[in-house]
């Protein structure tokens, strides 16, 4: 049976910003659909709508033909909507097997047989008796599916899925979808990845600030043009001159072990490495395989054996991250708002947190406000924080711009090396452009950076040499002119 | 020294009387906090239920009114608290510690006019029994139906939350209610409804303190229980079998102690006072130092509140 879904005129108003914008669309099933925009564009909105949880403003939404009252959740699901998370909205510590009963009026035992022969025709493996938290991502997104075909979807929304996947997970999950999309399963793929919607989709709606800017047939499009479509300007693609660097060794880690007292932190075991400076080490893998623990051991949130880290010839593995500071180290943490800025205090409070012997912040105790203050506009024009009330609080100053702020707030002292996690996670291709280009000029002024991130593309563009950590354990070093993504790929799945 | 075997049987039974108020609260408490709420307010539900039992059965003579009246009274009184942190979202410790400081108030105004009135024997059951099996007798037999129910209590606790499907949901709403919502889940319907049950429970314990175990109505005389059964929901790590074995410790440790001071043992009276409440919490800690069962029990949005955004 054939499915069709139309959006009609949705609009969507949060105080502040236009999330959807009279929207139309028209979906209908044995496609494959991509909807892509950037962060804050209004596809997850709009998806939000369709399943349930976001109640539009006006519009109307229908499903072959009849008009559907989609006030909850629920409502969505009678109608065979199902949908994946970005998050996943799985409950961790329950086992999988109570995650799926618990939205479903099954027995027992019927629901195991249609569990069973779910897993067995799209050849997903997932024990069902462990609790959700000891899955990786993947057979996480994979109880996500299952939970919705137990209901037998007619339409199957697909919110950024791949953003925690390896390449391996990805053309697996492009396996399923195609193969759910010949059964005559309504397909909708939203994401900002231009590469997936070459290879998987056969229609793609773009959507920018809200409003729908274009629905268009694949084999019309390509990367470029889509990209252009998406941020609505010509981007210029940068590129990392290869020099010759240095051969001055900066920092050298040394048989660095960490082994954590709560059982779902990461094991850093034998972790060896040096970096000379001007390079940039990145540092690949899927969250949650110890990357976290390797930015806390390496800016010495957690501290470590003194002899395991050497920097700029003196051994610091002891110190806490004020003293790394001192000796021309700089941190930017991946959560921005949780670890690197305070969110409820003003920017120049923040800028003031990063606080040096000598820049003389505090005379006596007492708060140094004009110093601070004239330091941090120094910060906000040098590195083009889109805002001039330096008395902002920071949860007020979007993704982009409190990257900038904290990357400025760790370079404007000039460090030696410059440590981040996920630096450009969450943000728009035009900060991610401009973080990019920081970097880069970071490394051309001799400075090393350590980059870990989970995005291959960036490791790939940004790194001299690239390492992968899979479950505590780092890859030998290699060049980065030798690493393809794919290869990466492997070795962040635990191959060879 | 001869040990009259039935005394030994007795001291059993005193022990297991002093536990019921802690199971009842206990359990009532670890289902509020499974679906993510702290109410900190259990002294205070405590001794409302126990002035509202107190007060109905010397007002209606009936003992079926008086408890489920006072189980009614911790219901209500945890309406407020589930008003104001679910439907006006006001922070749980706060509300639950003026919850408290309510109950502590208004029972000892209530409670003015029913000092010194003596309480109604309470029937037992199974009291032909007594005499028949040695050791076993007194503690199987002869006691009220509370007591027997405080016992059962933990185990069918257990069975709800891992075998039946709404306790299913109640641990999903509190490991999780931002997923438990977009699954279709009334989060704030379950929450109301888990604060209202750890009323009633709360609500029974303090009728049993005032009618069954002490038989009079005393100012602030659930003396502390109430934070005594908190403590244990929380060191047993949200285990009803666990707080079973808690709550019997420090039963037996208090009346232990009572006895040691009647004998004069020569050790100083308030090292024997603070003794139940450092093994408890001692014993409870080793049991439970399981770090992965820790995090799989624990519910993780306890004390949050919960927001939907439309």
């Amino acid at each position: 049976m054939n499915t069709n879904l139309k959006i009609s005129n949705v609009t969507k108003i949060y105080p502040g910003c236009v999330a959807n914008d009279d929207v139309s669309l028209e979906f209908n099933s044995g496609k494959i659909y991509a909807l892509l925009g950037e962060n804050g564009a209004g596809k997850s909105t709009l998806v939000k709508i369709l399943s349930g949880v976001v109640i539009p403003d006006e519009g109307k939404i229908y499903l072959n033909k009849n008009i559907l009252k989609l006030n909850s959740p629920s409502d969505a699901k009678k109608n065979d909507i199902g949908m994946v998370f970005q998050h996943f909205n799985l409950f961790e510590t329950l086992s999988v097997f109570e995650n799926l009963i618990i939205d479903s009026d099954e027995q027992r035992e019927n629901l195991k047989e249609k569990i069973d022969t779910i897993m067995k025709k799209y050849n997903f493996s997932v024990d069902l008796d462990v609790p959700v938290l000891n899955l990786s991502a993947g057979q996480k997104q994979k109880v996500e599916i299952i939970r919705c075909l137990i209901r037998s979807p007619k339409v199957l929304i697909m919110d950024e899925p791949t953003s925690v996947l390896t390449e391996q997970e990805t053309s697996e999950l492009f396996l399923s979808l195609k193969k759910f999309s010949e059964e005559g399963i309504l397909i909708i793929y939203i994401t900002h990845k231009l590469k997936e919607v070459m290879q998987l989709c056969d229609e793609v709606a773009v959507m920018r600030r809200g409003k729908l800017v274009s629905v268009s047939q694949i084999n019309n499009e390509n990367i470029e043009s889509l990209a252009n479509k998406m941020v609505g300007q010509d981007l210029k693609t940068i590129k990392k001159k290869k020099e010759n660097t240095s051969s001055e060794q900066l920092i050298k880690i040394t048989n660095l072990n960490f082994t954590s007292e709560d059982p779902f932190e990461t094991n850093l075991v034998d972790i060896n490495f040096s970096l000379n400076r001007g390079e940039c080490l990145g540092i690949a893998g899927i969250s949650g395989n110890g990357q976290s623990e390797l930015f806390q051991v390496l800016s010495g949130e957690i501290i470590s054996n003194k002899n395991s880290i050497e920097f700029n010839k003196n051994f610091i593995g002891d110190l806490n991250p004020q003293e790394r500071r001192e000796y021309l180290m700089a941190f930017s943490p991946e959560d921005r708002l949780e670890q690197a800025a305070i969110p409820q205090m003003a920017i120049f409070e923040n800028v003031a947190l990063n606080n040096f012997k000598s820049s003389n912040f505090f005379n006596n105790g007492l708060i140094n406000e004009s110093k601070i203050k004239e330091h941090s506009k120094k910060i906000i024009s040098e590195f083009n924080v889109n805002t001039d009330n330096i008395d902002l609080k920071s949860q007020f100053l979007s993704g982009g711009n409190l990257q900038k702020l904290i990357i400025g707030r760790e370079l404007i002292t000039s460090p030696d090396l410059l440590i981040c996690f996920n630096p450009t996670w969450g943000l728009d291709v035009g900060a991610i452009n401009y973080i990019h280009e920081t970097l880069i000029k970071i490394n051309e002024q001799n400075k090393s950076i350590i980059l870990i991130s989970t995005d291959t593309d960036e490791l790939l563009k940004l790194s001299d040499k690239i390492s992968v950590i899979h479950r505590g354990k780092l890859s030998k070093i290699m060049n980065s002119e030798d690493v393809t993504s794919e290869k990466l790929g492997v070795l962040m799945g635990g191959g060879n | 020294m001869i040990v009259d075997i039935n005394f030994v049987g007795l001291i059993i039974a005193s022990i297991m009387a002093s536990a019921v108020p802690l199971i009842l609260a206990s359990c009532g408490e670890l289902i509020t906090e499974r679906s993510g709420v702290l109410n900190l307010g259990v002294e205070g539900m405590m001794i409302i239920g126990a002035i509202s039992g107190f007060a109905l059965m010397t007002v209606t003579g009936s003992l079926i009114i008086a408890v489920f009246g006072a189980m009614l009274a911790g219901v209500l009184i945890s309406t407020i608290f589930a008003f104001l942190t679910q439907t006006l979202i006001t922070n749980h410790v706060a509300t639950g510690l003026a919850l408290t400081i309510f109950g502590i108030g208004i029972s000892a105004m209530i409670g003015k006019n029913f000092v010194g009135i003596p309480g109604k024997e309470f029937p037992v059951l199974f009291e032909g029994l007594k005499d028949t099996i040695p050791l076993l007798s007194p503690i199987l037999f002869g006691h009220s139906i509370v007591f027997y129910f405080a016992f059962a209590l933990p185990f069918i606790t257990s069975y709800f939350l891992k075998k039946t499907k709404i306790g299913l949901i109640v641990r999903a709403v509190g490991d999780s209610p931002e997923s438990a919502s977009n699954q279709g889940v009334n989060v704030r319907l379950v929450r109301y409804a888990c604060i209202l049950y750890g009323g009633a429970m709360s609500g029974l314990a303090g009728a049993y303190l005032s009618m069954i175990y002490t038989p009079q109505w005393i100012e602030n005389m659930t003396g502390g229980r109430g934070w005594i059964a908190l403590a244990l929901v929380v060191f047993s790590t949200w285990n009803p079998i666990k707080i079973l074995i808690g709550a019997m410790i420090f039963g037996g440790l208090t009346i232990i102690q009572f006895h040691m001071q009647a004998i004069g043992v020569r050790i100083p009276v308030q090292f024997l006072t603070a003794l139940p409440y450092i093994v408890t919490i001692i014993v409870l800690v080793v049991i439970s130092r399981d770090s992965r069962k820790i995090r799989l029990s624990t519910p993780s949005s306890l004390g949050k509140s919960f927001y939907k955004d439309n």
